[in-house]
């Protein structure tokens, strides 16, 4: 008997009826996922594979290094990382230090030299455009 | 630091200030790199027109050097005598040829250095160079002419020197007559990284 109620039952049309939206719209997305079992969803998928079809070239490709360079707190992962300890090891010397301290120390000193003079002067007329330095080799 | 002014009469626009102001590590906070300079600070250090203070401390490494070294000659030369005459020679301030002696030294010592690396052994320690007031190299000429122009920096009382204070391009006297400048050439940031790397370093395990 059922049989035949099925049979006679023209299902695609019936579905076509269906306004899946208003269905889905009283479906809990949230409740159905929360009951998943995501570990066991992975479990089946072959990553490697994945992984392999992935055209890594073309993933770069579209990467923009220099953007996300620029974004790399460079003094922060200097300061917090292994890093540091091989910049450390490899250029500083206890005379490096004392030269750099120095070196910066005398920067302020010029720079605390110009305000006072500007105020002085009450003349706020900046600094010259610094020369180009075209093969000249930077001091370490 | 604008210059409206300036911009008006066709002028260069001025770079921003330089550096800023030191700020002073707070109080207990021992994690202050010592480099008083900020990042921002030392991102365009190099190539820029150097102060007064550095390079007056320079000015006073390159006495101290070169003073130092006459007088090791002069002890040198005092020693080989005794040595191969058995008299010694008393070196005297009054002496003339020691005066000229000295003063055709310093004369050298400015010379060799400016023309041929721009930089001084006192400007390598405070990292400022001699460069053309176009940024090119010093070369042999305009070496010489700066070394020949600097005493008359300091025989003007010392006016002479008074452009690096006050000249938009700090540049004295004997720059001004040997078309030179002088300009930071360290690399502050690289400074900065290694004092923050070694500050890192010294709190890890």
């Amino acid at each position: 008997m059922i049989d035949l109620v099925v049979e006679s039952l023209d299902l695609n049309a019936l579905i076509a009826q269906i306004d899946l939206n208003a269905v889905l719209a009283r479906v809990d997305l949230n409740e159905v996922v929360d009951r998943m079992d995501l570990n066991e969803v992975v479990a089946h998928i072959d990553l490697d594979e994945v992984v392999a079809r992935v055209d890594m070239n073309k993933l770069l490709a579209r990467v923009d290094i220099n953007q996300i360079v620029s974004r790399i707190d460079v003094e922060t992962l200097v300061k917090n990382t292994d890093l540091g300890a091989i910049m450390v090891s490899s250029s500083s010397t206890l005379a490096t230090e004392a030269v750099d301290q120095g070196r910066s120390h005398a920067v302020s000193m010029d720079d605390t030299l110009a305000r006072w003079v500007s105020r002085i002067r009450r003349n706020h007329t900046g600094r010259a455009e610094p020369p180009e330095l075209p093969n000249t080799p930077e001091e370490p | 630091m604008t210059a409206p002014a300036d911009a008006d009469a066709g002028l260069p626009e001025p770079v921003p200030s330089r550096v800023g102001v030191s700020r002073p590590a707070p109080l207990g906070d021992s994690l202050q790199p010592y480099l008083p300079l900020s990042t921002e600070e030392t991102e365009n250090l190099r190539g820029q027109h150097a102060g007064f203070a550095s390079r007056f401390i320079a000015f006073i490494v390159d006495c101290v050097v070169s003073i130092g070294v006459f007088m090791l000659v002069l002890g040198a030369a005092s020693f080989a005598a005794s040595v191969l005459t058995g008299s010694s020679i008393h070196w005297s301030r009054a002496n003339t040829w020691v005066v000229v002696a000295f003063f055709a030294w310093e004369f050298l010592y400015y010379a060799y250095f400016w023309t041929a690396s721009g930089k001084t052994p006192g400007m390598v320690l405070l990292g400022v160079q001699v460069v053309g007031q176009d940024g090119s190299s010093v070369g042999t000429k305009r070496g010489l002419l700066r070394t020949l122009a600097f005493p008359l920096s300091f025989l003007l009382l010392g006016l002479g020197f008074l452009g690096i204070l006050l000249g938009r391009d700090r540049r004295a006297l004997h720059d001004v007559i040997a078309d030179t400048a002088v300009v930071y050439c360290w690399d502050a940031r690289e400074a900065r990284l290694r004092s923050l790397a070694r500050e890192g370093s010294s709190r890890q395990p």
